[in-house]
C-alpha cells in the first residue's frame, strides 16, 4: 500500500497533537493540521491528503459543513469524523455528507489506523475496478458479436463524460449489484435491432416483442461475461447482474446517471451502430 | 405474485414519503398487467439480485416528478423537471428500494439492488418478465406507480 497522507482538523490545539501523534506512530503521515474550516480549505487544497480527520465541532462552521467545503476542492478526498460524540443524528447527517467513517474521541489507535486501513483498501479496490471494467465489456460485446454473427464491431468515441443521452429507439438496461453497485446500457435503432433479430433468427416480420427478447438476451450475455471476467480477476468485487429491462419509443432521454465512473462507446456493427454505457458507483453497496 | 413481496413496496412507499412531508400517502390500486408498461412520462428502473431477481420501474409523469422532489428540498419551488429534479427522482427510487429490501429481509428474503436508471420522454417499457404487478399509489391524489417484475431465485 502507498504512504497514507492526512490532515487532522480539530478546534482544539490539544486534540490535533494528539491524533497526529497517534497517526504518526502508527506508520501515516500528517502532512497538515487545521484548526478552523477556511484553515482546513487551505491546507486541503495545498496537500492534497488521502485522508482528513475532523472534528465534529469547528468554529466557522461545523464538521459536515467543513466536509461539504472540502468536497468542493477536493472531490475525492475522505472524511473521518472525530467527535466525542456520536449519536444516531450525527451519524445520519454524517452519511448526508458522504463522510467515510467516525471514531470517537478519546481517539484509539488500534480502531483509527484499521478504519484508514479499511478506507484505502477500498480507495484502492475501486480503482482496480475503474481499470478494468472498460476492457471487460469492450472484451465480452467483441466477443458476443464474433460468436453469434463471425464479425468484429469497430468501436469509436470511446467517452468517460457522464451526459445526458438520447437514445436511439431501443435501450436495454441492465443493473449491476456487487461490490459496487452499477448498469450497462445498450442502445441501437430499432431497425439495428431487427436487423439483428433477423440475422439470428432467420426469419423476416418479427414481432417487436420476439425483437426485444433477442436483445435482452445479448444484453444479459455481454454484461455477464464482462462481471464473470471482472470477477475472476479479484473474486472481491462478487458482481451479479439483474435481468434486463428494455425501453422502447420515439423519445426517449436517458438522465445523467449517479456514477463516478462511466465509460461510454459505439460500435459499428454490420447491422447498424450500437451505444454501449457501462458505469459503476464508488459507494459500497447497502450502506 | 406473492402478496408478501408486494406489500414490501407498497410499505417502503408508505413508510418513506410521509418523511418528506407527504401527508397521508395511500395505496389506490393493485393490479396485474403484461410486461407491456406504457410509460408515465418518467421512469426509474432499478435492478434487483437475490433470493428474487428482476427490476422495479417507479413512474410518474413531469408534474408528479416535480412535485416529489419539491417535498424531498424541503418545500422548495420547483418548475423545471431538471437535472436537480431527475437526480431527486434517482435518488427516492433508490431509497424506496432499498427500504423494501428491509421489509424484504423481514421475511427472509435477501435482495440486493442496482444503481437507478432514470429515463424520460415517450416510451414503453419491457419488464424482465411477462408478468408485472402495477401498484398505483398517491401522493396529494396524483398518481404514482411502481411496477415490480419479479420472479423467485432458487
Amino acid at each position: 500500500m502507498k504512504d497514507i497522507k492526512l490532515v487532522v482538523v480539530d478546534d482544539s490545539p490539544f486534540s490535533v497533537t494528539m491524533i497526529s501523534n497517534i497517526l504518526e506512530e502508527s506508520g501515516f503521515q500528517v502532512v497538515g493540521t487545521a484548526n478552523s474550516m477556511a484553515e482546513a480549505v487551505e491546507t486541503v487544497a495545498k496537500t492534497k491528503p488521502d485522508i482528513v480527520t475532523m472534528d465534529i465541532t469547528m468554529p466557522g462552521g461545523d464538521g459536515i459543513e467543513c466536509t461539504k467545503a472540502l468536497h468542493i476542492v477536493d472531490p475525492e478526498v475522505k472524511v473521518i469524523i472525530v467527535s466525542s460524540m456520536m449519536d444516531d443524528e450525527i451519524i445520519h447527517c454524517a452519511k448526508k455528507a458522504k463522510i467515510a467513517g467516525y471514531v470517537q474521541k478519546p481517539v484509539d489507535a488500534t480502531e483509527i489506523t484499521l478504519m484508514i486501513n479499511r478506507i484505502m483498501a477500498d480507495e484502492e479496490l475501486f480503482d482496480e475496478l475503474e481499470n478494468l471494467y472498460y476492457t471487460a465489456f469492450k472484451e465480452a460485446f467483441t466477443d458476443t458479436c464474433n460468436k453469434f454473427f463471425k464479425a468484429v464491431p469497430e468501436f469509436t468515441e470511446e467517452e468517460n463524460k457522464n451526459d445526458v443521452q438520447t437514445s436511439r429507439g431501443l435501450s436495454v438496461v441492465l443493473g449491476i449489484i456487487g461490490k459496487y453497485g452499477g448498469r450497462m446500457i445498450l442502445d441501437m435503432s430499432s431497425d439495428t435491432a431487427r436487423n439483428i433479430a433477423t440475422a439470428l433468427l432467420k426469419q423476416d416480420s418479427i414481432p417487436t416483442e420476439q425483437m426485444i427478447n433477442v436483445i435482452n438476451e445479448i444484453s444479459n450475455i455481454v454484461a455477464g461475461n464482462a462481471c464473470s471476467w471482472i470477477n475472476k480477476k479479484n473474486n472481491l468485487f462478487g458482481l451479479r447482474v439483474a435481468p434486463p429491462t428494455a425501453v422502447y419509443g420515439d423519445s426517449i432521454t436517458i438522465s445523467k446517471a449517479e456514477l463516478n465512473t462511466v465509460t461510454s462507446v459505439k460500435a459499428a456493427t454490420t447491422f447498424g451502430e450500437i451505444y454501449m454505457n457501462v458505469g459503476f458507483n464508488r459507494s459500497e453497496q447497502n450502506e | 405474485m406473492n402478496k408478501e413481496y408486494i406489500a414490501a413496496f407498497s410499505s417502503a412507499y408508505l413508510n418513506i414519503m410521509p418523511q418528506f412531508g407527504v401527508a397521508d400517502p395511500s395505496q389506490v390500486n393493485e393490479s396485474e398487467c403484461g410486461r407491456k408498461i406504457a410509460s408515465e412520462g418518467v421512469a426509474c428502473i432499478v435492478g434487483i439480485v437475490g433470493d428474487l431477481a428482476g427490476n422495479v420501474i417507479y413512474s410518474m409523469n413531469e408534474e408528479v416528478a416535480k412535485k416529489i422532489a419539491s417535498y424531498m428540498m424541503g418545500g422548495m419551488e420547483v418548475t423545471e423537471f431538471d437535472e436537480i429534479t431527475q437526480s431527486a427522482i434517482s435518488e427516492l427510487s433508490n431509497m424506496l428500494a432499498a427500504n423494501t429490501c428491509i421489509w424484504l429481509s423481514e421475511i427472509g428474503k435477501t435482495l440486493d439492488i442496482s444503481t437507478p436508471t432514470l429515463m424520460y420522454g415517450e416510451f414503453t417499457v419491457s419488464g424482465s418478465y411477462d408478468q408485472v404487478c402495477c401498484l398505483e399509489m398517491s401522493i396529494d391524489g396524483l398518481a404514482f406507480y411502481i411496477y415490480i417484475s419479479l420472479e423467485e431465485r432458487n
